[in-house]
């Protein structure tokens, strides 16, 4: 509720600004978030009817009067042209200006929660109820019933209660946000210092890895296969499993062999394994084909530093957007009153309407019969 | 051979359960029978459990994980629809939404039937036990998509109830009934087409289709005989909800704008974990987490429609109809990513 108020009056605000500031203003907003998100969003879907990258030759494009000019522009190689990648940079920077706004409030939330709030406060509070009768002793069960809901207990100065759960859903958003940084940091490392290249070797050979100073020999290719029938008829035969046996050297001395599959490839540890993988070189079974003389296997050769970031990323984002969704930070305030009656009053950062109907039913658990309960 | 046609039997009985489910589901809300609500609740789960044995005989008659084509895959889509519907009406007064949500459930399954094709070994990219992990975590999502979708769209029709706005009620069931036509129409035309198969790559074993001039027409003439019917239909749906007796059998607008929010925010992380176990998976086959082939480009898509959602819900403040719309919207992006990828572009994913 606080951020739509914080909202609108921010867009009363704007419009007496200078144009400088309101420019400032726009950059750092939600408002840009969303139409980055839309706008790449739009340019994937073109990206994935346009051919990009080699297939762009298997069309008619090539014929086009036009062609050059929009190979410059990057139309077939769209997802790494300097626009596509200013917009993303651009998504980037914005949503590290929206965590940094944040991190201070998040910080606070979890290591100094506000625990002693004036009546007002409670009874300001989203969801609030006065509950009638001696309020020390109906505290005690409010308490009770608040740590039976997993709620965390906190007591203040002034004798007030903080119940909290899901502290940690704001640092789990920032986290799931900063994943993003990480991503674009290992695929940045893996760009510039790692290579990624293919190599063609026929059944038998040998073939040197670019990059590096190794051989590799393919000491065999094997292949099963299984019919494809359409209405009675053998249309042709699927894969069944397909490997390579390969021989990696260097100056002549065997490294390393393994007989590859598409989902085993081979790891090769050269030197020494880092923290940034720099040193791994990874030989994959990407495809084959046939030619008179027999199979050739093509290989995935690559080598990407930056990959433990990368998964490092992959980490922070699914717990960061798990944590954040699943278990959002919910604040519950209990005070006895000037009035001797207890207040009790709390808000919900996400699921407003299950808060709202748990909140109720311990309203209704803390009025009804308190004699039968401070019995047991 | 005999579990293959036991599984087969079993998969037939549940769909026919579900349609049956439809049935009492519609009749519950026209009725408001409480016995009949007690015995949909029972013979979906009876339907569900009869679903649960089909995937699993054909887990092992096959000896993969029931999600290499599109038989296998709508079948644990529709399977993921009842679970979930099930699951929310445990702990959700929603029963009256079930008149959507296990109708589609039932569409979906029966067009699995469509595509139904016996146990295939599994291509050798596939061959991994991340196939399982990442696909039905993806199915989930898409379950979970499907579910904010149909309680989406009571609480459309719900607030134009409460507002005595009838023939915006039947715009909304002509306008998604036409949609469900067209799509279902255009289906069970290909199915009846029957194209030539030829081996479109062979290193991977990919099959493509070869459509004749015949054979689109009997596809579009699928998709018209679909609209006409399905308008039909949903006339009859529109005119039987237009009674403002109706609107005190849906549940309340709040109950529906949560329910439709939590599919969404149960649905997110379960496709960011789906497209991250993607990544890891890609990286182990072909030595790259991330290369823009369609299915990923559209994944991509799909979880940017999801996130504009909740920034818009959760940082903005929309809320209500806002939201309900873009949930409606959000499954013809889910549509698109799940089956329009396989159907229309060609990548590494088109297995089926």
């Amino acid at each position: 509720m606080n951020t739509e108020k914080a909202a609108v009056a921010a867009s009363a605000t704007t419009t007496s600004m200078p144009i400088g500031k309101r420019i400032v203003h726009f950059l750092v907003s939600m408002k840009l978030a969303l139409t980055l998100l839309f706008v790449i969003a739009i340019l994937c879907i073109i990206g994935t009817i346009l051919p990009q990258g080699d297939n762009v030759y298997l069309t008619d494009w090539p014929n086009n009067p036009l062609f050059d000019f929009y190979q410059t522009l990057g139309l077939f190689n769209m997802y790494y042209s300097w626009w596509f990648l200013s917009i993303l940079s651009l998504l980037m920077a914005n949503m590290l200006v929206c965590i940094t706004k944040r991190l201070p409030t998040t910080i606070r939330h979890v290591v100094r929660p506000r625990v002693d709030v004036k009546d007002v406060f409670i009874s300001n509070q989203p969801v609030s109820a006065v509950i009638d009768g001696e309020g020390q002793r109906v505290m005690k069960r409010a308490v009770k019933a608040l740590s039976g809901r997993r709620y965390r207990i906190r007591t203040g100065a002034s004798g007030t209660v903080l119940g909290e759960r899901g502290r940690f859903s704001g640092v789990a958003s920032i986290s799931f946000h900063l994943s993003f940084i990480m991503l674009a940091v290992g695929a940045l490392l893996g760009a510039f210092l790692g290579f990624d290249e293919t190599v063609e070797i026929p059944d038998g050979r040998t073939a040197p890895i670019p990059h590096t100073d190794l051989q590799v020999k393919n000491n065999g290719f094997n292949l099963e296969t299984v019919e494809i029938v359409d209405k009675g008829r053998v249309i042709g035969y699927r894969p069944l499993v397909y490997s390579s046996d390969l021989e990696i050297y260097r100056n002549g001395e065997l490294v390393d062999s393994k007989v590859i599959e598409v989902n085993s490839p081979l790891r090769l540890r050269t030197y020494f394994y880092d923290l940034l993988n720099l040193e791994g070189i990874n030989f994959h079974q990407n495809s084959y084909y046939r030619t008179s003389r027999g199979y050739v296997t093509v290989l995935g050769v690559n080598q990407l530093p930056g990959k433990n970031i990368i998964y490092l990323g992959f980490i922070m984002m699914m717990g960061g957007i798990t944590f954040g969704l699943y278990f959002p930070h919910r604040r519950i305030w209990i005070k006895v009153g000037k009035e001797g009656k207890l207040l009790i009053g709390g808000r919900s950062h996400r699921s407003k309407v299950s808060f709202q109907r748990d909140f109720d039913q311990m309203i209704t658990e803390l009025r009804q019969s308190p004699q039968e309960e401070d019995k047991s | 051979m005999d579990l293959i046609k036991l599984e087969e039997i079993l998969f037939i009985a549940a769909i026919f359960s579900y349609l049956v489910c439809s049935g009492i589901y519609i009749w519950y809300l026209v009725s408001r029978n409480r016995k009949a609500a007690s015995l949909g609740t029972a013979l979906l789960a009876l339907g569900l459990t009869a679903h649960t044995v089909a995937l699993i005989l054909r887990w092992i008659t096959s000896g993969h994980a029931p999600m290499a084509n599109h038989y296998e895959s709508l079948s644990v889509f529709g399977w993921a629809i009842m679970l979930f519907y099930l699951t929310a009406e445990k702990f959700y007064p929603i029963r009256a939404a079930g008149a959507l949500v296990v109708p589609s459930g039932f569409i979906i399954s029966s067009v699995a039937l469509v595509f139904y094709s016996g146990p295939e070994p599994l291509a050798p990219a596939l061959q991994s036990i991340w196939l399982w992990i990442h696909v039905s975590i993806a199915m989930l999502s898409y379950g979970l998509f499907a579910l904010s979708f149909g309680v989406g769209f009571i609480y459309v029709v719900q607030e134009y109830l409460l507002k005595k706005n009838y023939d915006h009620v039947m715009g909304a069931f002509l306008i998604l009934f036409a949609l469900l036509g067209l799509v279902f129409g255009m289906w069970a035309g290909s199915y009846w087409a029957e194209p030539a198969r030829v081996i479109a790559d062979e290193s991977t074993g990919a099959v493509k289709s070869v459509w004749s001039g015949s054979d689109y027409a009997k596809m579009f003439g699928g998709a018209g005989v679909g609209l006409v019917l399905a308008l039909f239909l949903g006339y009859a749906a529109g005119k039987g909800a237009s009674r403002q007796a109706f609107a005190k059998r849906l549940p309340s607008l709040d109950v529906l704008d949560e329910v439709s929010y939590r599919g969404i925010a149960f649905g997110f992380p379960l496709l960011t974990i789906g497209i991250v176990t993607g990544a890891i998976w890609a990286d182990q086959a072909w030595g790259r987490w991330w290369g823009w082939d369609p299915k990923e480009t559209w994944s991509l898509i799909t979880w940017l429609f999801y996130g504009a959602y909740l920034h818009t819900r959760l940082t903005m403040g929309w809320r209500g109809r806002h939201s309900a719309v873009l949930a409606i919207a959000g499954i013809v992006v889910v549509m698109f990513t799940y089956l329009g990828v396989n159907l229309f572009l060609s990548g590494l994913h088109s297995y089926a």
